[in-house]
Formats: C-alpha cells, sequence, structure tokens
C-alpha cells in the first residue's frame, strides 16, 4: 500500500454528455514521477477522463484532487492549481499570435510572477532540450507540425509543472513526426517527470508505461504493467481490442 | 457658384470644416473602440447578467437612427436636467453607435481563434481577464483591421450628424448647408465636400490595407 500522497487523484468520477454516460465511476491515482498509458478503443472515453483532471472537462460527480487538494469548479483556485498540471493536446494549441518564445514564456511570467529575464533564458534552455530552439522567434503557423508540439511540449515544462497530461499528442502528426515527439516525451519519462499519456501509440506505451489503464465505454476495465497487459490481457475487451491493433 | 468662387471664398471654412470633421472622427472613434473592447469583454465574460446587458447594449445602439439618438440627447435629455453642449451630444452620438458595430467586429474577429488556444490558457492556469488581455483581444483585434477601417470612414460619415445641430465650428456638411442658406453654392458646394470626405475615405483605407498586413496572422 502507497501511503504517499498521489499528484493526480480522481475518486469516482462520474460524467455524461447529454444522455450518454461518458465517465463511469472513474478512480484513479498517479504518484510522482509515474509514467500512466490510457489505452482504449476511439469513444472510450480517454480523452475525456485526461481533460477532466485540470478541469477542461465538467464532471457530474466525484472528486479530483491535485497533491491531495481538491480541485474547485471554478475561480482563482481552480487557476493556480491548473497552473501546477502541464497539458499537451492533440492539436497542439500554441497561441498563433506570438512567437514560439512568447508563447513559452507568457504563462511563467504572468501566472508565476517570473521575470523575464530568467523566464526566457528557461524558454532558452527548454526549446533547446526539445530541439527547436532555432525556431524561437518563430510564429507557430511557420513551424511543422513536430516542431509545434515539441514547443507545446517546452510550454508545458516551463511551467515547472508537477505532473503532464498529454492527450494524443502525436494524433495529428505525420508518421515521420511522431517519432521526433516520442522522442521528446521518451526522454521526459526518464528523466522521472510524472505523466498521464493518452494514446494510440502502443510499442511506445510498452516502453515508457510504468502502469496501463485500459478504458472501454466509459470505465477502466484493466489495469497493470504494461507487460502484463500487452502479453497476458485479463479482459475480452482488452484482447479484442489488442487483437485489432496488432492484427495489420 | 463655380469652384473656384467657392473655394475664394470659403476656403478657410472649408478647411477649418475639415479638421473639425477629422477632430469629430478622432474622438469618436478612439472612444468608440475602447467601448467597444470594453463591452465586448462584457458579452463573453463568465458572468450571464454582464452578458446578457453587453448584448442589449449592442443591440440598442446598433439600431437605432444616428439623428435619433442625436434628437434625444440633445431635445430630451435637458428635460432630465442634463444638458449637454451641441459638440458633446454629437461626440456622444457618433461614439455609442460606432462602438455597438466595434463590439460586433471583435465578436466575429474572437471566432477566427482556435477553440484549442483557449483550452491551452486555461490549462496553463491563466485567469479570465490575463486569457482577454493577452490571447484573446490581441487576436481579435489584428484579425479585424479591415473591418475596423470601415468602421473608422462609417464613423466619419456619421459625425455629418454634426450639420443637424448648430455646432461651431461647422463640419463638412454642416458648412455646405450654411453656404446653401447665405449664397447659392448648390451641388458644387456638396461636391467640394464630398471630395474631402472621399479624400480622407481614402487615406483611411490606405492606412488600414497597409497595417493588416503587418499584423495579419499566420495561420
Amino acid at each position: 500500500m502507497n501511503m504517499e500522497t498521489p499528484v493526480i487523484e480522481l475518486r469516482h468520477v462520474d460524467k455524461h454528455f447529454g444522455l450518454l454516460h461518458v465517465l463511469k465511476d472513474i478512480s484513479l491515482k498517479v504518484y510522482r514521477g509515474e509514467v500512466v498509458v490510457i489505452l482504449g478503443p476511439s469513444g472510450s472515453g480517454k480523452s475525456t477522463l485526461c481533460r477532466t483532471v485540470n478541469r477542461l472537462e465538467t464532471i457530474d460527480s466525484g472528486e479530483i484532487l491535485i497533491d491531495g487538494e481538491p480541485m474547485p469548479a471554478e475561480g482563482r483556485k481552480l487557476a493556480s492549481l491548473r497552473a501546477k498540471i502541464g497539458m499537451v493536446f492533440q492539436s497542439f494549441n500554441l497561441f498563433a499570435h506570438m512567437t514560439i518564445l512568447d508563447n513559452l514564456t507568457l504563462a511563467p511570467v504572468d501566472v508565476l510572477r517570473i521575470g523575464k529575464k530568467e523566464a526566457r533564458m528557461e524558454a532558452m534552455r527548454l526549446l533547446e532540450r526539445v530541439g527547436v530552439a532555432d525556431q524561437a522567434r518563430k510564429v507557430p503557423a511557420q513551424l511543422s507540425g513536430g516542431q509545434q508540439q515539441r514547443a507545446a511540449i517546452a510550454r508545458a515544462l516551463a511551467m515547472r509543472p508537477e505532473a503532464i497530461l498529454f492527450d494524443e499528442p502525436t494524433s495529428a502528426l505525420d508518421p515521420e513526426m511522431i517519432s521526433e515527439v516520442l522522442n521528446v516525451m521518451t526522454s521526459l519519462a526518464s528523466d522521472g517527470m510524472t505523466m498521464l499519456i493518452v494514446t494510440h501509440e502502443m510499442n511506445f506505451a510498452r516502453k515508457v508505461a510504468d502502469r496501463v489503464i485500459f478504458m472501454d465505454d466509459g470505465m477502466i476495465v484493466e489495469e497493470s504493467d504494461p507487460e502484463a497487459f500487452f502479453l497476458h490481457p485479463q479482459s475480452e475487451r482488452a484482447r479484442d481490442f489488442l487483437n485489432a491493433v496488432h492484427s495489420h | 457658384m463655380s469652384v473656384s468662387n467657392l473655394l475664394s471664398q470659403y476656403g478657410d471654412r472649408y478647411i477649418q470644416a475639415l479638421l473639425t470633421t477629422w477632430k469629430l472622427t478622432a474622438f469618436s472613434f478612439a472612444a468608440a473602440f475602447a467601448l467597444g473592447v470594453l463591452i465586448t469583454i462584457l458579452r463573453v465574460c463568465p458572468i450571464k447578467p454582464l452578458r446578457i446587458a453587453g448584448d442589449f447594449y449592442v443591440q440598442v445602439f446598433r439600431n437605432i437612427p444616428g439623428a435619433a439618438l442625436l434628437i434625444l440627447l440633445v431635445y430630451a435629455l435637458p428635460y432630465l436636467k442634463i444638458i449637454f453642449s451641441y459638440e458633446v451630444c454629437v461626440l456622444i452620438a457618433t461614439t455609442l453607435i460606432p462602438s455597438a458595430f466595434c463590439s460586433e467586429h471583435l465578436m466575429s474577429g474572437m471566432n477566427t481563434i482556435a477553440p484549442g488556444q483557449i483550452e491551452a490558457a486555461r490549462a496553463l492556469g491563466l485567469t479570465f481577464f490575463q486569457m482577454i488581455r493577452r490571447i484573446v483581444i490581441p487576436q481579435a483585434l489584428r484579425s479585424t483591421v479591415l473591418p475596423m477601417t470601415n468602421l473608422l470612414v462609417a464613423t466619419m460619415l456619421t459625425t455629418s450628424l454634426a450639420s443637424q445641430v448648430p455646432m461651431r465650428p461647422m463640419d463638412l456638411t454642416g458648412l455646405v448647408s450654411y453656404i446653401n442658406t447665405h449664397a447659392t453654392g448648390g451641388v458644387t458646394a456638396f461636391a467640394i465636400s464630398a471630395a474631402l470626405y472621399c479624400a480622407t475615405a481614402l487615406l483611411i483605407g490606405f492606412t488600414g490595407s497597409l497595417i493588416d498586413r503587418k499584423v495579419r496572422i499566420l495561420r
């Protein structure tokens, strides 16, 4: 039994989209330094789950705790807890009117009140780390998808987050760009970053995950270490899913 | 009267009228712009009564005829013991109406912002006002330079309302009425004012496209 406070904890979270019950009694803990990968077929609720963690999606009932602190539905407290959790989106969502460098310094300066100079230095260091430092003065539209996504990861890192959520970070990328993004994520994982990742990249999941969560129909169906999940899935739905994924 | 007759007799007054029109336009547009931004923030803020108030404001001032608004300001307000000078009445009318259109332009400018950017801003912990100030308004402004240019021209043309009250100094349209009641300037007197309006509009249009090319957001 792990007595440490989880960085992210969901307790009995339920959510409906109209009549559709998209999250059914979801409970989940992510501990410091853990990499948790959520797998599952389209429409299983995995993206929604990822987005509820920082309340980009509202929930009907249940509780979300960040570092043991309950996350309120709105207000300043919500904003300050959100600042602790980074997020990387499928469509990058960089701010279109700003340079890459300004994308990285905006929130550290405005939200964390870090000095401009320090924020810039830190931003350049992070851009260096994800390999797009030479693009710092360009605007997002001038970058390739892979470069934009790496810059978006750097933007999340600039907030010195406790954990980062990845919502299908490679689903909008051309195949040759997927690996450059996955490489960055792999290096983050080996540096001990706490990560909750929704993805369809099975090999990547198997390689970096400490724990795999399999979702179907709004429920967590299986939760296990990656080797066990990929070699001996317990549920029939997970077996069907893996067969479908591996059949070509 | 010929153009040269009119110019030799009223040339100074035309210049003064042009400057008056420019002044009214500049003040009205600046105020309308500031007010338009403010109203737009109300229309998207998280507090519903403020959103409704913002929408109501726009509906009212987008749909009221300028002349009707000016008449209310000049002749109805005094019954409430509120008396403004003619110039202030004109400025209020030529500010309120364009401010509603300014807000409409900004709303459509906001629609060009991908919703994902708003989510990213929220995920980074930005408050509503930080998001409005750093993400939403800058992008809305930069994508609406051309409609705002049109609005500036429209505001200039709206300042011709000043001719409906005895404001001194006179604006370009007011001067035409003045000339035609003191002499027979006929259509020519109008033509000179029209040429000055046109020249100003061309200048505004040219400057507007220059700015637009400079600030347009690459997507």
